[in-house]
């Protein structure tokens, strides 16, 4: 918390005049940032940030277990029609998500499907939260009749056909797949979430602007553009985004209420993370429960101690904002379809709609156009600059040909 | 320790059994702080609060592998270990609610804290987090007898 500054103080005011004293051409006069500013910024960093393999799940980082998750991820046959698979709307040319306003499995959903680059970092999975951790998320659509409406059956079945998944499934876990192994479905469910796990988005324009401030390096940093910067202020500043969308993945991981509408044609209501609190609490597959490989039950402090509150109806989660150019549309419902118009929604929000005990901190920005075009820039600058790169081929398996 | 919890079999038995506890356990503060000097709390038993009698100190545990310096981390799980003390020295009264709130955006957080007595008038609370950026209050109600003391700080998260 605030103890640690003043050395760090001096310099970064020193280095905040300097970048702007150096690079007069590529910053087109933006302010420069001032010492708490660039405290903030280098808190959205570094990246890729560090990460410990999941406890909760015995095959996170397997060899075996990544390379069979790999394969059922893009496996139709998991689903009752042989139609649908994972990267049917978690699609690897999107950031993993289908562009879709909500996603379509055997039936029609209601909420928009998110990335699944950098997914190891989350705390809660689903849109409410309706899971505290990444394997239960990827156990729900197979069972879920309206995505893949799958079952043990039909998958220990898909497993036993191929020599090469029925050997990577043995590697991992032990024993041969059975579909009367009540623990086959959770088994496959944690390979899949292995695979996903090594899902890491590349560095963006702005981590080499936050490395190159730590760096002192102010001709690298002079190299992100002008209107990235003025839109990062704003970020921090006025608009006061990096109260819930903090830290190297821009998300603390928590819920809000943005004031997006919840409602679902035509009479329906979305009850957001009050939903999310009772499905998770009412799930065997909860951290809670027995299926989680942690002994200690030191993963599962969130779901121990979580306070539901009335506010939770219509709150969301908070999600990353790393990777945004490949994952429109935006929002759990899918309703904004580009960033301008996200910022246009922060822009304009409209109070009325908050709950009554809602966030304070969010009042209508009121941005000019090129403050809102300069926010959007900043946001850009958040994805890749280049075309993400492949997944990573999985580490190679002895005798699972 | 808390002679609430205790079943109740009379009023007349209930006061007297109060007393009894009440002189023992100030017996054994006066001895136990006097021979540990917990108290009054050390630079390192983090920041001290005072209201009346009763004097708080507190100080963020990390239980997050991740996390190494003595800051309250953002938007992750935490700890408390809070120590109290009076004039005696360790204070025999109980640290019945720990929890903490944004005044001003009107919310608390989103995780229940649970309070677990260490003895010698520590405490360890479980279960916190500052899930924003901004000013958070920490509130703490501490019990003696029947008087509870209401003791905030004011935290910056960032
Ligand atoms: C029909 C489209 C569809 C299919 C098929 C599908 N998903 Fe999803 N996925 C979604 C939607 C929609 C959500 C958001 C659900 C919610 O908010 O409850 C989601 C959420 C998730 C999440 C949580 C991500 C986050 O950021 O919170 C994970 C992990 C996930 N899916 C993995 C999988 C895996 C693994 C499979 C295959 C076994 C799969 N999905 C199949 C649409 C789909
Ligand atoms: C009170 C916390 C909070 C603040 C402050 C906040 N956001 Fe958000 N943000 C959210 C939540 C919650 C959602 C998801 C809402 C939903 O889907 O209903 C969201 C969604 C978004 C999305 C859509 C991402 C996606 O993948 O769908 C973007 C982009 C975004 N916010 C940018 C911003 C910007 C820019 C600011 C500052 C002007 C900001 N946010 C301020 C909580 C916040």
């Amino acid at each position: 918390m605030t103890f640690r500054r003043t050395e760090h103080h001096r310099s970064r005011r020193v280095l905040a005049t300097l970048l702007f004293l150096v690079a007069p051409a590529a910053a087109a006069e933006p302010d420069g940032f001032s010492a708490s500013e660039l405290e903030r910024i280098a808190s959205h960093g570094p990246w890729p940030t560090e990460w410990l393999r999941d406890a909760g799940n015995r095959v996170s980082a397997n060899p075996a277990a990544i390379h069979l998750g790999q394969r059922l991820f893009f496996e139709p046959r998991l689903s009752a029609n042989g139609r649908v698979a994972c990267a049917t709307c978690h699609d690897p040319a999107r950031g993993f998500q289908d562009g879709r306003t909500t996603a379509r499995g055997l039936v029609d959903g209601t909420r928009n499907t998110p990335g699944l680059l950098n997914v190891r970092h989350q705390r809660w999975f689903g849109w409410d939260g309706g899971h505290d951790n990444l394997w239960s998320a990827s156990l729900r659509p197979i069972l879920d009749r309206g995505e893949m409406s799958g079952s043990a059956a039909r998958t220990a079945t898909l497993l036993r056909g191929s020599a090469t998944l029925a050997c990577q499934y043995r590697k991992a876990f032990g024993k041969a797949p059975a579909a009367t192994d009540p623990e086959l479905l959770v088994n496959v469910a944690k390979a899949i979430a292995a695979w996903q796990e090594t899902l890491v988005s590349p560095p963006t324009p702005f981590d080499r602007f936050r490395d190159a401030l730590e760096r002192k390096d102010l001709a690298a940093a002079a190299l992100y553009p002008a209107a990235a910067q003025r839109g990062l202020k704003i970020f921090l500043g006025r608009g006061q985004c990096s109260t819930c969308h903090a830290g190297p993945l821009f998300t603390n991981g928590e819920f809000g209420d943005i004031g997006v509408p919840f409602f679902i044609k035509p009479t329906g209501v979305d009850p957001g993370r009050q939903g999310g609190v009772k499905r998770l609490l009412a799930s065997p597959y909860n951290l809670l429960g027995t299926h989680n490989d942690d002994a200690t039950r030191r993963n599962a402090t969130g779901t121990q101690y979580l306070r539901p509150e009335h506010r939770n109806f219509g709150e969301f989660k908070v999600p990353t904002l790393r990777n945004l150019t490949l994952t429109a549309p935006y929002m759990h419902n899918g309703t904004l379809a580009t960033l301008r118009d996200v910022v246009r929604h922060y822009s304009e929000l409209d109070e009325d709609r908050l709950h009554a005990d809602g966030e304070r901190i969010l009042k209508p920005l009121n941005l000019s156009e090129a403050e809102s075009a300069d926010l959007v820039a900043f946001l850009e600058s958040l994805s890749p600059d280049a075309a993400p790169p492949a997944p990573a081929k999985p580490p190679a398996v002895a005798a699972c040909r | 320790m808390n002679p609430g919890s205790q079943p109740i079999k009379s009023r007349r038995w209930r006061y007297g059994d109060f007393l009894r506890r009440a002189l023992f356990l100030t017996a054994l503060g006066a001895i136990t702080g006097a021979a540990n000097a917990a108290c009054p709390p050390a630079t390192t038993d983090g920041t001290t609060i005072t209201r009346g009698e009763i004097t708080l100190a507190w100080r963020p545990l990390q239980v997050d592998a991740f996390l190494k310096s003595g800051r309250i981390p953002m938007a992750r799980h935490f700890a408390l270990e809070v120590q109290l003390c009076d004039k005696n020295g360790v204070s025999t009264a109980q640290l019945v609610k720990a929890d903490a709130s944004m005044p001003a955006h009107k919310h608390g957080m989103n995780y229940r804290p649970t309070i677990k007595p260490l003895g010698n008038g520590r405490f360890r609370v479980d279960g916190m987090m500052f899930h924003m950026a901004g000013q958070w209050q920490l509130a703490f109600e501490v019990q003696a007898g029947k008087e509870i003391t209401r003791l905030t700080h004011d935290v910056q998260a960032d």
